[in-house]
This record gives structure tokens, C-alpha cells and sequence, in this order.
């Protein structure tokens, strides 16, 4: 429906050789769930910014194969952009894909996200350490999203550090928290807005964060670092173009973003979904890209989940 | 609380959702899960209760809208309205489709204000009940559905299995599930994304129908009798209430377990009442019980799929995590302690669902009349037509042009399934059930660390195993007692 209402504005005439943006902006969105709606808060934002329809548009589905397959192959012209993640490199590396971040060019990093490991409070767990000790002499279960996805690799890497071995249990959905209640699994680790309203009702209990640093969504929550296991992963968003898109255009999105990040308004409504504003710049986004990609490479080598 | 469930920006939102949710379920393709997401920036700017409200009425005019494709074009408008095309579309074609699209409305509303009850009263207790059901339960409780396939086979068991397993297999297409593995990809990225159920279900239903129009062409001329009755079935309903109340019960349940869903509820609701019908051979030749049940069921599953929503913050299916992101925009966060803590907000929003019942009733019976014109159409051109909606739709579905080759080659062998006397209903079922199937196995399995005793040591997947076997079992006692006379 919105391609059809942006193929109608494409239709109006154009002046030419006029500046972008002239036409409604197409935003691919790679998944459901919370990215979803703050990626329309963000095409929302960015449509007053721009002065045209920003819509963002769900390509979901084979971990972002299907969404990043379209975007890769639009002209690179602006008017098709992607709400990318460290999804680029998982799907890249586990072989679903024969391209990997190189073929776009970087316009901003919008946020991060910063998964969280959660055990229901009635465990007693307090500490990593406790759930490590725990977790030697029974083998523990771990809901994350499914094999391969970001959360495994994070899970994968803690436990890694912590000398423990788990058992992985992919939920889809975002049924994982629904599965610890359920006593069904002993841990989950996903992003923290899904343990929020759990954590609150002291039911579930965020053993740790894996940021360098504490959130604010959880600031009671040490981070992994602090208890002791040096773990440093978490999860950017931010917005990308075809590799080819003129440096103007980029610039224009990049000024536009910039705007939007730090708008109170964009703060607020990030406050509330559990999403942490954090604006860089085209250029210091591709650095961020480039090393969490190689880092996420020998991640899944080690793991045994890299195909290419 | 009810000022500002009765506010006019509150009945303003609560319309345009509810009109909004009808078209986009009516129409084959445009599903009221891309309703929400569209409808979901209106929502940024406005107030909790108008906003929110508008979401609940997108999702209630979504699921009841379904059936109006469903029995007037004998295409499901979503896939939770697939189960109410056997009966409605035949009733349709008797020249009752007044009769027909007036019995799902009344079940839909019925159906949804029943798990609105049952959410109103019970939160708690049916959120610890669902939560129960892990990947082994919900297993079973598949398996189970999946023996409905008995029910649906028409005259050829042999044939009905092998359409259920062709069902099956369309869905493994794509990556798995659970190890991201591509299965029959050819290597295309296009693949990967697997094949859509609605996609599926649109050529299996639409183009099978299209074609038969123009190549006899002289048996379907005039398959529409001349005039559509426009009646309202309030006493044709007289032998139904307790179906619709037993099936809006299953679709709450379904509806509160997450990773279930309406399709599933819809088919366990048809089975169910064919089984207990006393003429059970009169299903899918136009029984009313055909569409009550599924109709009432799936509108049960939008309040029992907001009950761990709200209860626990975990939304058990795509729509209900569009509406738990509306909540939390608005800085509302669903979880144990969210009904005690907005009291008067979730009243009022609970008020506010009973108001969009009103309005879809309104709106719907109002619209029969209008709707019924479609049959006037001459079928050559009402087929052009559904080819051209259907491509749309399954444009529409993944903003994908592949989808639409998809639909077509899909409808093609569905055609010659036809023609094979391959029923398509348990292909759709293989469709519906397939992918829950697999993927709750698998994650048993890997909870168990490769057991099968996890099958064994639940109770609820006991109980649904056992009533699979005696379904099972009964069918191929009473086909082994017909199978002397009839040869």
C-alpha cells in the first residue's frame, strides 16, 4: 500500500535536476517487533525533516536476506534506504547472502540496543557468577532468537567467557521471556524491553548487560564487564543507502538524522520502546561497521556458525 | 473512565479503526496485521485511549472483514478466515450470501465479545494457564488439528493425505526456522524467505476458481441465482448459540497460547463442529455451523491473544506486537502489574472494544446489501477482477513482485489438484499447521536434549496425543466397516 501511495507521489512532476529529496523516500524494514515501530518513528521524523513521505516499508523475513537482497539491487539514488543492523554481517557470514556491508554506503547510526540475560528471581541468582556456578554442575537452558541471530552470538561469547557450557533454545516471536516464566528455560537472553514490565513485578530478575557501560533503561544492572567477564557486544541500528548513492544525498540523510536523533520527541518516544538514541556521523558509522563486522566473523568462526 | 472511552475523539478513532480494519481484512492480501502497521503512526500524535482504541478496532474489523471474501469470492481475506470459505462460499453460490455473511458477523461480534469477558474477568487465571503450554503442548495440541485432515479428505482418505502432505511441504521451503539452514532454495535469496501462507492460500483459492470460469465456460454462465435476499438470520442462528459460545472458548484459549494463532483456532473450531454436528456429512456443502464456528473462534483469539499480551507484556502473534508497541509509545507498559496500576484506562479500553463490536455490527449489516452486488457481476468479469485483486494482494503482502508469480504458479497446481480430485482444503491445512508443527517439535526436542520422554510427560500433550489416536482410530475402524458395501 505505501509503494503504491510512493509510486503516485513519484508520479508528480519534477523539476529538473532539482535537489533531494523530491520524492517520497522508501525505508526498508528488515523485522517486526520493536525495530518495526521505532523505524516508523523514525521514517515519521525524518518525513518532517525531509519535506517528503518517508515510508518505511517491512521486507521481512530469511534473518534480512530478503529486505537487504532489495535494497542492494535498487538505484542507488537516495530513495531507497535500508534500517540496518549488525544483521548485515550474522545473515553475510552465516552464507544466506553473497554481499556483505560493503555493498552500502553508511549514512548514521540512529541507536543501539544492549541484549540482557534474565533469570526468573525465585532461581536465587543474583550474580553471573551465580548462575555460572550453577551452571557446572547442571547443564542450563538458554532461550535467544533464533541460531545464528545476534543474541545467540552475544550468549555464545558471554558463556564463552564465563567457561560455561549451555543449552541454546531458539524462540521466534519473542516468546523466550514467555518460555522463562514457563520454567521452560533457566536464563533468556534478549533486548531489555521484553524483561521490562517482569523486572518491575520482581518476577524476572537482569543478571547483566553486555554493553561497556550501564543502560538506562536498567540502571541497577551491572554490566558483564563489571562482574568480571570482559564481554563488549551490543547491537547498533542505524540507516543505509546502495553503495553508489551520491555524497550530497548521503550528507542530506546524514543532516537529517542528525536532527531527528536529538529531538526531544525522538528521545521520548525512544525512552518508552527501550531504545538508546545514538547518533554517529557517515563516517565514524562506517568504522563501526567495518570492526563489528570482523569481530562478529571470528565470533561465528569460533562458534562454528560461519559459512562464508 | 467512560468520558473518556465515549469522548468523540475516542468514537472518531474507534470508527475510522474499525472501517479501516473491515476493508483491509475484506480484501485478499491486505491483512489487518498491515492495517496495524499503517495505522500505527496516526497513533503518535494522538491521546492513550483514542490511539489504542483505534489499534484494538483495526484488529477487530481486520479478523471479522476476512469472511467477506471468504464467502463471497471463496478467497479468505486473511489467513485466519480460510476455515469459513467451505461452508460460506457454497451458501453463497445457493444464493444465501446475505445469510451467510450475516452469520459471521453475529459470530465474529459474539466471538469477540465473549474473550473480551473472559479477558475481563479471568486475566490472570487463563495467562498462567497458556504460559503452561510450552513448545511440547503446543505440539500436540498441532497434531491434534492436524488430524482434522480425517474431516476435511472428502471422499478419499488416500487423497486427502497426500494433499495434507503437499501442504506440509510447501512450508519447509526457505530457512529453517531454527538453524537458518535454506531448504529448496535452488540458491535464490527470493526462496529463502519461504513461501507465504497467504500468498499460498490466495492461489490455491482464487485461481483454481478463476480458471474453471473460463474454460467451462458454459457450466458456470449463470452459477448466481438472479436475486440476492438480503434477511437478516436471526432466527436461522436459533440452533447455534451454544456452537458459537463452545467455539469462541476454543478461540480464546488458542488465541492466549503464544505461537498459536487464528488460523489454528479457526480450523480446530470447524472440526470441532463438524464432529459434534448431528449431520456432519452436511459440512462443506453450505452449513451455517460452518461458518459460526470458525468465525466465532478466530474473533476469540484477538481477546485471548491480549491477554499474555497485556498480562505479561509477551504478544503471542504479529498484530498483537504491533498493538504492544502502540502501548508502549504512548509510555504504557503491559505486564503483571499493568491492569492493577491503570485500572481506569484498561476499562476504559475495554469499553472501548464493546463500542467497535457496535460499529462493525453496524457497519457490517449495513454493508451486506452493498457487499451481496458483487454476485451480480457476470462471472467473466468478477474473475478478471479476482485475478487483478489477487495480484495485488500478494504484491502487497512482502512488497514483493516474486510473491505474485508465486500466487500464480501456486494457483496452477492447485487447478490440477483439482482436476486430480486432490481435495485443496487439507493443503491448506498442511499450510496452516506446517510450520507451527515443525518448528514446536524441533524446540521440544532441543529443550530435551533430544528425548522424546518431554512428549510423554506433560499432561496436556498426553491428552491431545490420546485424542489424536482416537480420531485417528476411529476413522479407519468406520472405513474399514463402509469399505464392503460401497465396493
Amino acid at each position: 500500500m505505501l509503494r503504491i501511495g510512493a509510486a503516485l507521489i513519484a508520479l508528480l512532476p519534477l523539476t529538473a535536476h532539482a535537489q533531494y529529496p523530491q520524492k517520497a523516500v522508501e525505508m526498508t524494514v528488515l523485522f517486526g517487533g520493536s525495530s518495526a515501530t521505532i523505524a516508523q518513528v523514525l521514517a515519521d521524523a525524518l518525513s518532517k525533516e525531509l519535506g517528503v513521505p518517508v515510508a518505511a516499508v517491512s521486507r521481512t523475513g530469511a534473518g534480512g536476506a530478503v529486505g537487504y537482497s532489495f535494497v542492494r539491487s535498487s538505484p542507488p539514488n537516495g530513495y531507497t534506504i535500508v534500517w540496518n543492523s549488525n544483521s548485515i554481517s550474522t545473515v553475510f557470514h552465516s552464507g544466506n547472502i553473497d554481499f556483505d556491508y560493503r555493498a552500502f554506503e553508511p549514512v548514521a547510526r540512529i541507536g543501539m540496543e544492549v541484549p540482557a540475560l534474565a533469570v526468573r528471581t525465585d532461581s536465587g541468582w543474583t550474580a553471573l557468577e551465580d548462575f555460572a556456578a550453577a551452571a557446572r554442575s547442571r547443564r542450563m537452558r538458554v532461550g535467544i532468537s533464533g541460531r545464528g541471530s545476534f543474541v545467540h552470538l552475544v550468549s555464545a561469547a558471554l558463556f564463552e567467557t564465563m567457561g560455561i557450557d549451555v543449552v541454546y533454545v531458539p524462540y521466534g516471536q519473542g516468546t523466550a521471556p514467555a518460555e522463562l516464566l514457563g520454567r521452560r528455560v533457566d536464563a533468556a537472553l534478549q533486548w531489555p524491553s521484553q524483561f521490562k514490565a517482569q523486572v518491575d513485578a520482581k518476577q524476572l530478575r537482569v543478571l547483566a548487560v553486555t554493553s561497556p557501560a550501564r543502560i538506562p533503561v536498567l540502571p541497577d544492572v551491572p554490566t558483564a564487564k563489571e562482574q568480571g567477564f570482559d564481554v563488549d557486544l551490543v547491537m547498533w541500528r542505524g540507516l543505509a543507502a546502495p553503495r553508489g548513492t551520491p555524497k550530497e544525498v548521503v550528507a542530506r540523510l546524514e543532516a537529517a538524522a542528525r536532527r531527528v536523533v536529538a529531538s526531544p520527541r525522538f528521545k521520548e518516544l525512544s525512552a518508552k520502546l527501550g531504545f538508546e538514541p545514538a547518533f554517529l556521523p557517515a563516517s565514524e558509522f562506517g568504522v563501526l561497521v567495518a570492526r563489528d563486522d570482523a569481530a562478529i566473523a571470528s565470533l561465528m568462526t569460533e562458534l562454528g556458525l560461519k559459512k562464508r | 473512565m467512560i468520558a473518556e472511552a465515549l469522548s468523540p475523539a475516542t468514537l472518531a478513532a474507534t470508527a475510522a479503526g474499525s472501517v479501516v480494519g473491515l476493508v483491509f481484512g475484506a480484501i485478499p492480501g491486505l491483512t489487518f496485521s498491515m492495517a496495524l502497521a499503517l495505522m500505527m503512526p496516526f497513533t503518535f500524535g494522538m491521546a492513550p485511549v483514542p490511539a489504542i482504541a483505534m489499534l484494538f478496532a483495526v484488529y477487530s474489523g481486520g479478523m471479522t472483514g476476512g469472511a467477506v471474501s471468504a464467502v463471497l469470492l471463496g478467497i479468505p481475506g486473511t489467513p485466519s478466515s480460510a476455515a469459513t470459505v467451505f461452508d460460506g462460499y457454497q451458501l453463497a453460490r445457493r444464493g444465501e450470501a446475505s445469510l451467510a455473511l450475516g452469520a459471521a458477523v453475529i459470530a465474529s461480534a459474539f466471538g469477540g465479545l465473549f474473550s473480551l469477558l473472559v479477558m475481563m474477568l479471568l486475566v490472570e487465571q487463563v495467562a498462567s494457564f497458556a504460559i503452561r503450554f510450552g513448545p511440547a503442548e503446543i505440539f500436540a495440541l498441532v497434531l491434534f488439528g492436524l488430524s482434522t485432515i480425517c474431516g476435511l479428505a472428502e471422499r478419499s482418505m488416500l487423497r486427502g493425505l497426500i494433499a495434507g502432505v503437499l501442504g506440509l511441504m510447501v512450508m519447509t521451503i526457505g530457512l529453517d526456522e531454527i538453524d537458518g539452514v535454506p531448504r529448496l532454495t535452488f540458491g535464490t535469496v527470493q526462496l529463502q524467505q519461504g513461501v507465504n501462507m497467504l500468498v499460498a492460500m490466495i492461489g490455491l483459492f482464487a485461481v483454481p476458481q478463476v480458471i474453471t470460469t473460463f474454460l467451462e465456460r458454459r457450466a458456470t454462465l449463470s452459477p448466481w441465482p438472479g436475486e440476492v435476499t438480503a434477511e437478516f438470520p436471526w432466527r436461522r442462528l436459533r440452533g447455534y448459540w451454544w456452537l458459537m459460545l463452545r467455539s469462541s472458548t476454543i478461540g480464546t484459549i488458542v488465541g492466549a497460547i503464544p505461537g498459536t494463532g487464528g488460523p489454528i483456532a479457526a480450523f480446530l473450531a470447524y472440526d470441532h463442529a463438524r464432529r459434534f454436528s448431528a449431520r456432519p456429512e452436511a459440512y462443506g456443502t453450505g452449513e451455517l455451523g460452518g461458518i459460526v464456528a470458525p468465525e466465532s473462534a478466530n474473533n476469540a483469539v484477538m481477546g485471548g491473544a491480549l491477554i499474555p499480551m497485556l498480562s505479561l507484556g509477551i504478544p503471542g502473534d504479529p498484530a498483537t506486537a504491533v498493538i504492544l508497541g502502540g502501548l508502549l509509545i504512548h509510555g504504557l507498559q503491559p505486564g503483571p502489574l499493568f491492569v492493577q496500576s491503570n485500572a481506569s484506562l484498561v476499562y476504559a479500553l475495554y469499553l472501548t472494544i464493546v463500542v467497535s463490536w457496535v460499529i462493525i455490527l453496524l457497519v457490517q449489516i449495513w454493508g451486506i446489501r452493498l457487499f451481496v452486488r458483487v454476485l451480480r457481476v457476470p462471472p467473466h468479469v468478477l474473475g478478471v477482477c479476482i485475478l487483478v485483486l489477487c495480484a495485488i494482494g500478494s504484491y502487497a503482502i512482502r512488497n514483493a513482485v516474486f510473491d505474485v508469480y508465486l500466487m500464480a504458479i501456486i494457483g496452477v497446481l492447485g487447478y490440477l489438484l483439482q482436476r486430480l480430485r486432490i481435495p485443496l482444503a487439507p493443503v491448506v491445512l498442511g499450510l496452516v499447521l506446517g510450520p507451527t508443527l515443525e518448528q514446536q517439535y524441533r524446540t521440544a526436542l532441543i529443550l530435551s536434549e533430544g528425548s522424546h520422554r518431554i512428549f510423554f510427560e506433560s499432561p496436556f500433550a498426553v491428552t491431545f496425543f490420546a485424542l489424536t489416536a482416537a480420531i485417528v482410530g476411529w476413522q479407519i475402524w468406520s472405513s474399514t466397516r463402509r469399505r464392503p458395501r460401497t465396493r
